[in-house]
């Protein structure tokens, strides 16, 4: 652990830091473009001079490149340093084109907050600026080369970190060019991240295209609920319309990035055929007619048909808090079944998996990527969780050896147009050379191959890739609760009638299944059946818990309110010049806060909150904080 | 005058393989690859003093001993023959006249370091340099002097050339080896150093042609005998000089180290043309400062160049006559580098072009006093750049500022450029 002196601040750092991230770690921010903490050193920009005062080597150095020592102490305000920083924001504003009021990045633009921060503002460059010709590389990225400052972070990560070989560098000297070979869409499915690493407006996110700024925008920490890995994302709002999703960094997790799936898959929340409003029967009304209509005909439904041949069901896409509070329901109303899978094999297989690991054998995509062996069993990642197929790559560039075992749709993800890594084929897990390896990871789907991996001894970790962001949660409340899956329920004949919760249960539920009630934010083929329908809130409108599949529980919060987004209001309505208490469309309430009126309207006493008994641990989860494991530490 | 990288030449052809063997080439291969260790090879390059011939001067025995011998894989040898430093053009009559020299110099460096599989890595347009060294391995080969189990020596080792896609770039040791691995042409990060982390992960050692041509001598002589050839006693060798500019005769001519700049320029190239005086020249290549007339008595050697404020460099040799505008001079060497820069680092990529148009608006009579101060703070800040291309460009411009300020001064004052319209040439 070397010591260090920074700017008279003593500074005790692991082996192998470089000086910029010893400053960072005592708050001083050196200045830096090419540097990223996921790419690691370049050298390029040169505007992370420091001096060396003492130590080797001496002088003005670049602190991204220079790895701390013991004994060395480092002046980042000395006047040659500062100098140097000086020219090459002057350097670098030689060409950019300062056309910030009309870029995206104004306002969240590193290059902006490091030249004013360096007190740049005077011009001696009088000559021509140099200009590119942009290039069209589809539906969610804009290019603008004219103010690339040429750090080469685009074409480090989409090559280098991310694998895509379709854009890179080309040119030379000032005529440096990031792009791809012709227009077209970027094939990488990792390609947004260049948004978010782009230290100034080269490549901006096109969905959200001259919406809004920064200091605009509706921002909260959140969970990204488009597979079962939970990737930390910062998804940002504006006048109730659902903009952009950002990566947000989770060592544990994600790392820096987030798939595209993740940034671009958001459109349903905004989305006009959004269930806003409440519906008895096709007709809108209001939240309180729809709860009375509901308790009136649960009741008589328990009435007529017992409440054994009721099924309350959750979802693996439901937060914790709405499927405990299914649960609850279940509980209230007696209901003979509740279902959080509806597939028989799913559920078993989820309840299986997640219920055998621990937390020593579960693995993170941190220990993914620091993985020596990885074993790819009967999934395909890269259609699966991106996210888990970049996992992998990172272990593969540090040498860690890749196995498929089994064919199984694994064979598209490995020889698609970019490879993520190198595999090898083995025909089994038995034949895998696990002794061989110190930091071995199973990679498994939730089928019968996975769950025979689990049979093999630990020292290997496993990492599942499963059926939605809360499947783990709903596995562990399904085993905890004794639920069924829906179709084991259906089977049995029992059931006739059903209220389910944000579920996408299949369009061949039987006729003769009366659907009571459906509360759900996505128009699914269940809200064009359900009798009565209840709209919830997307989970960037309300705060709430996911279960990740390696068990990991985290705190998701609201990021904006419900509400028809401005730009959807008819033309009546904008400007809105009626005074009302409540934004339109704006009825959308968390599904577990429906479940909780329903039950007090049905005469429920004294309601505890969702996370409360054994879940009481989570209520202190802070979404900033890494979450929390769920998993017990057995054997 | 004893020569030692041109003593094979003819004025008009490329030497053959069987006039070569006949005046004792490939002998001091045969030599070393039977009766010599390794080890001795190096020895007899670090006692000749030799030092390279690519521009830095780098003690090339030295640079050898870097390689460490314990690891294991492969180790690689290249020779870089990507000169394009404006002036220099020293490889390619060497190349043109005697490739097999080369070619024994590289077998003896790859025995020296136990290295079975060496690079040439020559220059685009070098085609028939290229020609010339792709005969000469063949038939080296067919003679059983490369191949393995050489002269039953029980050594190994391949030869390939490598034809650069072509940036001046690609001279800078990590850059080509960036590039002979198919990547961007690049410099890389130091350290690791190449001796240790150098072609495909594994140590390297890159070595001028010139430097390796050196070799066949010094183990065919021995290194007191090589190291004598110099004109005083802190040189060692002969040096391929490369003359261009206003002098009655331009070529590339082997001369003593040591040999001072007027006795060049006097002797071998005749003097300066008819109606031309010698105003200034780039000693070393256009990446270094420039000498004035006060600098004719310098003795041409590394080490006392650098004494004199400029560099030994690659030893080519541009003369500047009284007529010469020094900024237009400058400017035009600065648009070279400017040109070439790879383009991977800020100092380099846009500090250079500002260079150039600030020299571009004095040489137009648009300057302004403050430029001065702009150009000398470049001089300063381009030192903080990636590698060596960058600082090396600014040589010309911290020659031109320190020697010649009246004249940028002049530029300014007037307004235009004095020299415009006078130029004879």
């Amino acid at each position: 652990m070397p010591k260090l002196i920074i700017d008279t601040i003593a500074v005790e750092v692991p082996e192998g830091t470089n000086v910029l991230e010893a400053a960072r770690s005592v708050g001083i921010v050196i200045p830096h473009f090419c540097w990223h903490p996921a790419l690691g050193k370049a050298g390029a920009c040169r505007v992370c001079a420091v001096k060396i005062l003492e130590g080797t080597p001496k002088g003005v150095q670049m602190s991204c490149m220079l790895p701390a020592q013991d004994g060395m102490v480092v002046s980042t305000g000395d006047e040659e340093a500062v100098a140097l920083r000086r020219s090459v924001i002057e350097w670098l504003m030689i060409n950019h084109p300062h056309d910030c009021p009309v870029c995206d990045e104004g306002g969240e633009c590193q290059l902006q907050d490091f030249t004013i921060a360096g007190g740049h503002s005077i011009r001696r460059y009088d000559g021509r600026k140099r200009t590119y010709i942009n290039q069209y590389l589809g539906p969610y990225i804009e290019h603008e080369m004219n103010r690339c400052i040429q750090c080469y972070r685009c074409a480090r990560f989409y090559q280098e970190y991310a694998g895509g070989t379709d854009f890179g560098t080309m040119g030379r000297a000032a005529m440096i060019y990031f792009g791809r070979q012709q227009d077209g869409q970027l094939e990488s499915p990792f390609s947004g991240n260049l948004v978010d690493i782009c230290p100034t407006g080269v490549f901006t996110d096109k969905t959200a295209r001259f919406r809004a700024r920064y200091w605009d925008y509706d921002m909260a920490p959140s969970v990204c609920p488009h597979c079962s890995l939970g990737c930390n994302t910062i998804p940002a709002a504006r006048y109730r319309e659902l903009l952009k999703v950002m990566a947000r960094r989770n060592d544990a997790i994600n790392g820096w990035f987030i798939c595209d799936r993740g940034r671009f898959s958001n459109a349903a929340v905004n989305t006009p055929e959004r269930p806003r409003q409440p519906l008895v029967d096709g007709q809108e009304v209001d939240w309180n007619k729809a709860l009375d209509t509901l308790a009136e005909r649960l009741q008589k439904f328990l009435e007529i048909h017992g409440p054994e041949s009721l099924a309350i069901v959750g979802s693996p896409r439901m937060s914790m808090e709405g499927n405990i509070m299914a649960a609850r329901l279940r509980d209230f109303l007696k209901a003979g079944t509740l279902s959080y899978f509806e597939d028989t094999e799913l559920n078993r297989r989820t309840l299986e998996a997640t219920g055998r690991l621990t937390r020593d054998t579960s693995a993170s995509l941190a220990d993914v990527r620091g993985a020596d062996l990885v074993a790819i069993i009967g999934c395909d990642p890269s259609e699966q969780s991106p996210m888990m197929a970049l996992a992998i790559r990172q272990a593969w560039r540090k040498g860690a050896r890749v196995f498929r075992v089994e064919s199984g749709r694994s064979e598209a993800g490995d020889t698609g147009i970019s490879p993520l890594y190198e595999s090898s084929h083995a025909d089994s897990v038995a034949s895998l050379p696990l002794a061989e390896a110190a930091r071995p990871v199973l990679i498994c789907g939730t089928n019968e191959a996975g769950l025979e991996a689990l049979q093999i001894t630990p020292p290997a970790k496993f990492a599942f890739l499963l059926n939605g962001p809360n499947a783990f949660g709903c596995a562990e409340l399904a085993a905890e609760q004794g639920a069924a899956s829906l179709a084991e329920a259906l089977a049995a004949g029992t059931i006739k009638g059903v209220v389910a919760f944000e579920t996408d249960l299949a369009d061949d539920l039987p006729d003769n299944i009366q659907v009571l009630a459906t509360a759900d934010w996505r128009a699914t083929a269940l809200v064009e059946r359900a009798e009565i329908v209840l709209p919830t809130t997307a989970w960037v409108e309300m705060d709430g818990t996911f279960i990740n599949n390696e068990g990991r529980a985290q705190r998701f919060k609201q990021v904006m309110h419900p509400g028809l987004p401005i730009k959807g209001l008819t033309p009546e309505l904008h400007p809105p010049h009626g005074f009302r208490k409540t934004a339109p469309g704006s009825e959308p309430t968390p599904a577990w806060q429906w479940i909780e009126l329903l039950m007090s309207r049905m005469g429920a006493q004294s309601l505890d909150a969702p996370l409360s008994g054994h879940w009481e641990r989570l209520k202190q989860l802070d979404p900033e904080q890494g979450g929390l494991s769920v998993l017990h530490e057995r054997n | 005058m004893e020569q030692v990288l041109f003593r094979h030449n003819h004025p008009d052809r490329m030497v053959s393989l069987e006039e070569y063997r006949l005046e004792g080439g490939f002998e001091a291969w045969a030599k070393a690859v039977r009766a010599m260790s390794p080890d001795e090879v190096q020895q007899a390059v670090i006692d000749s003093g030799l030092r390279g011939r690519g521009g830095a001067g780098f003690p090339t025995g030295k640079k050898w001993s870097f390689v460490p011998r314990d690891l294991p894989g492969p180790r690689y040898l290249i020779c870089n023959c990507d000169e394009m430093e404006p002036g220099t053009y020293k490889d390619r009559v060497l190349l043109e006249k005697n490739p097999y020299l080369l070619v024994e110099g590289m077998a003896l460096a790859a025995y020296a370091l136990q290295v079975n599989h060496a690079f040439i890595f020559i220059r685009r347009g070098y085609e028939q340099a290229a020609h010339n060294l792709r005969q000469a391995i063949d038939e080296a080969r067919r003679a059983g002097l490369l191949g393995s189990n050489i002269l039953a020596g029980g050594f190994s080792l391949e030869l390939d050339l490598h034809q650069s896609a072509g940036r001046y770039i690609c001279g800078e040791e990590t850059a080509l080896m960036n590039a002979l691995e198919g990547l961007r042409a690049n410099p890389r990060a130091k350290p690791p150093f190449p001796a240790i982390k150098g072609l495909w992960g594994q140590p390297t050692v890159v070595n001028n042609v010139e430097t390796l041509a050196n070799i066949p001598a010094i183990i065919e002589r021995g290194p007191a005998w090589w190291k004598g050839l110099a004109a005083i006693p802190e040189a060692a060798g002969t040096k391929l000089f490369c003359i261009s500019g206003h002098v009655q005769k331009t070529e590339c001519i082997e001369l003593p180290l040591g040999i001072t700049l007027g006795e060049i320029i006097d002797g071998p190239c005749g003097g300066m043309r008819p109606g031309s005086s010698f105003k200034a020249c780039i000693p070393g290549g256009a990446s270094t400062p420039y000498f004035t007339s006060d600098h004719w008595q310098v003795a041409m050697d590394f080490d006392a160049v650098a004494k004199a404020g400029s560099r030994l460099g690659t030893g080519g040799i541009v003369v500047f006559d009284q007529n010469t505008c020094m900024v237009g001079a400058t400017l035009n060497l600065i648009r070279f580098f400017a040109r070439e820069s790879c383009g991977w680092c800020t100092p380099c990529r846009e500090g250079l072009p500002f260079v150039q148009h600030i020299l571009e608006r004095i040489e137009d009579g648009l300057g302004r006093p403050e430029d001065i101060d702009i150009l000398r703070e470049h001089v300063q800040r381009l030192n903080y750049a990636f590698c060596a291309l960058a600082p090396g460009a600014m040589g010309p411009v911290e020659g031109l500022l320190r020697l010649f300020g009246d004249e940028l001064d002049e530029h300014i004052a007037k307004g235009k450029c004095p020299f415009k319209g006078s130029r004879s040439h």
